[in-house]
């Protein structure tokens, strides 16, 4: 069985770069080649520089220290995203990343919070939220309740360290984009024609050029859409990047917005913003050509999970790198932890609309879609008794989709029986004894600003 | 809420299935429901599932049992997993650990260095010499494993090797104290409501009526409830799993105790072999399309290695399981609800999965149809996912030394298990999941123990230095076997720690 031997990454955003470094930091026995161009406008991964606490994981498996990631790449940080006007009538709500609350006696914590009736706001047992809400820092959070923290990237700065660190790990970068490819009978990619003439052989072709999937696309064009359940069709983005430790991500007549990327529905009001298609490649590896990022996966940034998306792409590329005859049997385990790991963002991601309570057009035609059959399976899970079924490649945790549920006001019909084992008494004081530890732990954290201009000293010039 | 009503249930027949039910729901569940047991002391029970997987422990801790009580009183002794004799080859054997490969930490599996170590001709042993487990259990070792997982000794689990029989009474005197009711009687009807078609209550020998809301039935093989009563149709899976008999025959322990339960193939079949403290359990199963009950008992009576303590004693059934396992009010548990053979000890998993699922899914009065399907989910995955394991076991196979040997090796199995193996033999890549209670490690085991040679390796494994590999590997072997040396022998660890009670 013959071995890949030369890669050849096309793409010249943050998506590109990484799949880059990635392959030569953990596969340095490859041959990795860039052809690099600037990154489409409509890139979401390449140009969203919000990410989620997978990122850290990222960053270790490629030898990158936060000196690197952080200090040098002038990164700021951001514990989760605050949603108003969703609820309707309702207070803002966070999901911040990490826990809520702590279980007691193996009772998951929201059964004890919803047997008290939810007596206060599910986001106040969220060290995070607590934490952002008053622009304070921490980068550990208690014993019994976690916090998880994303980054918000400088993008260029960003783009500028992974692709010198790729280079420094021995990849190779030529200019151009990539105009034409030739293929054997069987389909398999022989080599990629460029912009100059330049015939670029090689065993396997990442394809990483955004939406357009320059490569990948010459394959075939089978497309999972997503228009039926995820209505937003337009993304705008803006170079602005947020300086709190939380987004505000506000509901529109027609969609949302926030400081660095809004999303609408045309059908819905008028706008600007660029054409976005929401859905999936049905495979996205298709015999030696695999699409990485925006080139597979088109989703709305609410979550930002684009850069998230292809970095959990790029790890699997690597750690199940086939033979060169890239055996369909291969690629279809690749495939199919792709495509499950990509329905579940979108039904996190529905599940925002599904449960949103606005009376607009678009929030009346957004929340009454009929469900994916995965979502449905959790929501009537939920609705009946507050339990969500756990999923394979899952991106977002439990406490990720009740922090959403409960922030818009949904709730079980009955709580689980469980939560009865424990007596009345030792469930209240549970209860208020974790929301005192959060908030007088986080007013003893260092202010956010503080925090990031102590950071910024550190930071060369 | 608080006022609710609790569910009135019924727990239909005792044994292991029908205690483990009733202690954890009176243990867990306590203001939600009133637990009822009906068994018949006439009735015996099955009580072949004498060995267990290490899920058991985390039941045992949930219910507040201390492990030396249990182990004295159920004259129990520690496992760390199977020995597979004969299956692959004629002479061949290894152990399927409840345990890693290596140091089981890292991005690459240690499977993917012992493939590149042995495609490269090196000088590398059979892969269970790297797995602390199995390095115990080759020595008669036992200790605890130790909570640094630095250390390679925190690398295994273990399990037990008890006597069933004994285990019901020991859950029921835990159930009783917690306020479970036993009822002595004989059931001889099962009442439908007339509108509804849900179960109504139970009519005993003599005459009394016990009406619940919720009926687990824990019947066994008779399957009462579900299976006669309302008729729930059964997948039959014997065209996978043929064998559909078993002849059991407990012996003297003559020979060391042995902390693994062993599986030797027969012609037919194959054969178990448990160690207690006071005896051994044997047993033969095989398929009655491939050999008579006769020629199954002369079998085992010539195999057994310690004196018989009683006469061999057939037992039929058959591979599959119920299309629900919840239908209507009434929950199956245990063998009312399905059977698999006992090759991979998933006899009372397969109970703790369904309990651990009912508990979670515990219903109101009113059952509502959300619950029952997910809990039919959940059961359908585990039943799915051992039965696709243990066909693995008999396919992998290069025997053709007799018909049924020659039947298994050549049958077509579900897509789900031919893509498992395909995907193995490629690159040595098993299909990820999180959710189930094989997971990686154990097949490994099973597809390097019956010969599925993966062709080839993860490519990291090949960034190491060939030479260090080698040292590195051999190193490894080395101190896995000096710190198993210096373990306490089984027995004498059970003497110390769990002695039976005398006199038996």
């Amino acid at each position: 069985m013959s071995d890949i031997q030369r890669v050849l990454v096309a793409g010249g955003g943050i998506v590109a770069w990484s799949a880059a470094a990635a392959l030569k930091r953990r596969l340095p026995m490859l041959d990795v080649l860039v052809i690099s161009s600037p990154p489409p406008e409509d890139s979401l991964a390449d140009r969203l520089g919000n990410t989620l606490p997978s990122i850290a994981e990222f960053h270790s498996d490629l030898g990158l220290s936060d000196e690197d990631t952080i200090v040098r790449a002038q990164s700021g940080f951001r514990f989760g995203s605050l949603f108003s006007g969703w609820g309707g009538e309702r207070a803002d709500y966070v999901h911040a990343y990490g826990s809520y609350g702590a279980s007691v006696g193996g009772v998951p914590f929201h059964q004890l919070w919803l047997r008290e009736g939810h007596p206060i706001s599910y986001d106040s047992f969220s060290l995070g939220s607590e934490l952002g809400r008053a622009e304070k820092f921490a980068n550990a959070g208690m014993p019994e309740v976690q916090i998880g923290y994303g980054l918000r990237l400088n993008v260029d700065r960003y783009c500028e360290l992974i692709r010198a660190y790729a280079l420094h790990l021995g990849a190779s970068e030529r200019t151009g984009g990539v105009v034409e490819v030739e293929r054997r009978d069987d389909g398999f990619i022989v080599a990629a024609i460029l912009a100059d003439g330049a015939r670029v052989g090689a065993d396997l072709f990442v394809d990483c050029t955004g939406p357009g999937a320059r490569i990948r696309s010459r394959i075939d064009h089978e497309f999972e859409a997503w228009s039926k359940w995820l209505l937003c069709d337009r993304v705008s983005m803006t170079r602005d990047r947020e300086e709190s430790l939380l987004d505000e991500i506000a509901a529109t007549p027609n969609g949302w917005t926030s400081k660095c990327a809004a999303a609408f529905s045309s059908a819905h009001g008028s706008g600007e913003g660029l054409l976005l298609s929401q859905g999936r490649l049905a495979k996205p590896w298709v015999r030696n050509c695999v699409a990485i990022g925006d080139a597979a996966v088109l989703v709305e940034p609410l979550e930002w999970t684009n850069l998230h998306l292809a970095h959990s792409q790029i790890d699997r590329l690597v750690s199940m790198m086939p033979g060169a005859d890239c055996a369909p049997v291969e690629l279809a385990e690749y495939n199919r932890q792709c495509n499950a790991e990509a329905d579940r963002v979108r039904d996190f991601i529905c599940m925002h609309y599904v449960t949103a309570r606005r009376s607009e057009p678009f929030w009346k035609d957004a929340s009454s879609v009929e469900l994916p059959d995965s979502l449905q399976h959790s929501m009537s899970l939920f609705a009946e008794r507050g339990r969500l079924p756990y999923y394979e490649e899952e991106t977002f945790t439990r406490d990720s989709w009740l922090a959403v549920l409960f922030g818009q006001g949904s709730y079980p019909r009955r709580v689980d029986p469980l939560a009865f084992a424990l007596p009345s008494e030792q469930v209240e004081s549970t209860l208020s004894a974790c929301r005192e530890s959060i908030a007088s732990f986080a007013a003893s954290q260092p202010s956010y600003r503080e925090f990031i201009s102590q950071l910024g000293q550190r930071a060369p010039a | 809420m608080e006022g609710e009503e609790k569910v009135k249930v019924i727990v239909v027949g005792g044994g292991t299935a029908g205690w483990m039910t009733a202690a954890a729901l009176t243990k867990l569940l306590p203001t939600r429901c009133d637990v009822t047991l009906v068994e018949s002391e006439a009735i015996g029970i099955v009580g072949v599932g004498e060995a267990t997987l290490p899920h058991i422990r985390g039941f045992n801790e949930r219910l507040g049992i201390n492990e030396a009580e249990f182990m004295a009183a159920t004259r129990a002794t520690f496992k760390l997993g199977i020995e597979f004799r004969d299956w692959a080859r004629k002479g061949d054997s290894y152990i399927h650990p409840f345990g890693a490969f290596g140091r089981g930490q890292g991005d690459v599996d240690f499977h993917h260095y012992w493939s590149r170590l042995r495609e490269a001709g090196a000088d590398v042993a059979p892969i269970g010499d790297y797995s602390m487990a199995v390095t115990m259990a080759y020595a008669n070792r036992f200790a605890l494993p130790d909570p640094d997982p630095a250390k390679v000794e925190s690398t295994f689990n273990y399990a037990y090797q008890f006597d069933a029989t004994l285990f019901a009474p020991f859950l029921r005197s835990i159930a009783e104290g917690q306020g479970a009711n036993r009822i002595e009687g004989r059931i001889v009807d099962v009442e439908l409501d007339g509108e509804t078609g849900d179960v109504d209550a139970l009519k005993l020998e003599s005459g009394e009526r016990i009406a619940g809301d919720l009926f687990i039935d824990c019947s066994g093989f008779v399957s009462l409830v579900i299976g006669k009563t309302l008729a729930e149709p059964f997948e039959d899976w014997s065209k996978w799993l043929p064998c559909d008999r078993a002849v059991a025959m407990p012996c003297r322990t003559e020979t060391a105790l042995t902390p693994y339960t062993s599986a030797s193939a027969m012609d037919a079949g194959w054969r178990w072999r448990i160690p207690l403290q006071h005896r051994t359990g044997n047993g033969y199963v095989y398929s009655s399309d491939f050999t008579s009950d006769d020629e199954a008992r002369a079998a085992i009576v010539a195999a057994v290695e310690g004196e018989p303590i009683a006469e061999p004693r057939v037992l039929k059934f058959k591979a599959g399981r119920r299309t629900r396992s919840w239908v209507r009010n009434c929950v199956a548990v245990g063998l009312a609800s399905g059977f698999l053979e006992p090759l991979e000890s998933t006899s009372i998993y397969l109970i703790q999965a369904a309990i651990t699922a009912l508990v979670e899914l515990f219903p109101e009065r009113e059952i509502s149809p959300i619950d029952r399907d997910e809990f039919n989910r959940l059961i359908d995955l585990e039943y799915d996912r051992i039965r696709d394991f243990l066909i693995l076991h008999y396919h992998a196979t290069e025997r053709a030394d007799t018909p049924f040997w020659d039947y298994v090796r050549t049958m077509s199995v579900p897509d789900t298990l031919q893509e498992k193996i395909d995907l193995f033999r490629r690159r040595g890549r098993l299909v990820k999941y999180r959710e189930g209670v094989f997971l990686d490690a154990s097949w490994v085991a099973v597809y390097t123990g019956q010969r599925v040679v993966p062709e080839g390796h993860d490519r990291r494994a090949d960034l190491p230095p060939m030479d260090g590999l080698v040292r590195g590997a051999a190193a490894l072997r080395d101190e896995i076997r000096e710190k198993a040396g210096r373990m306490p022998d089984h027995r004498a660890h059970i003497e110390r720690y769990c002695p039976m009670a005398e006199a038996a």
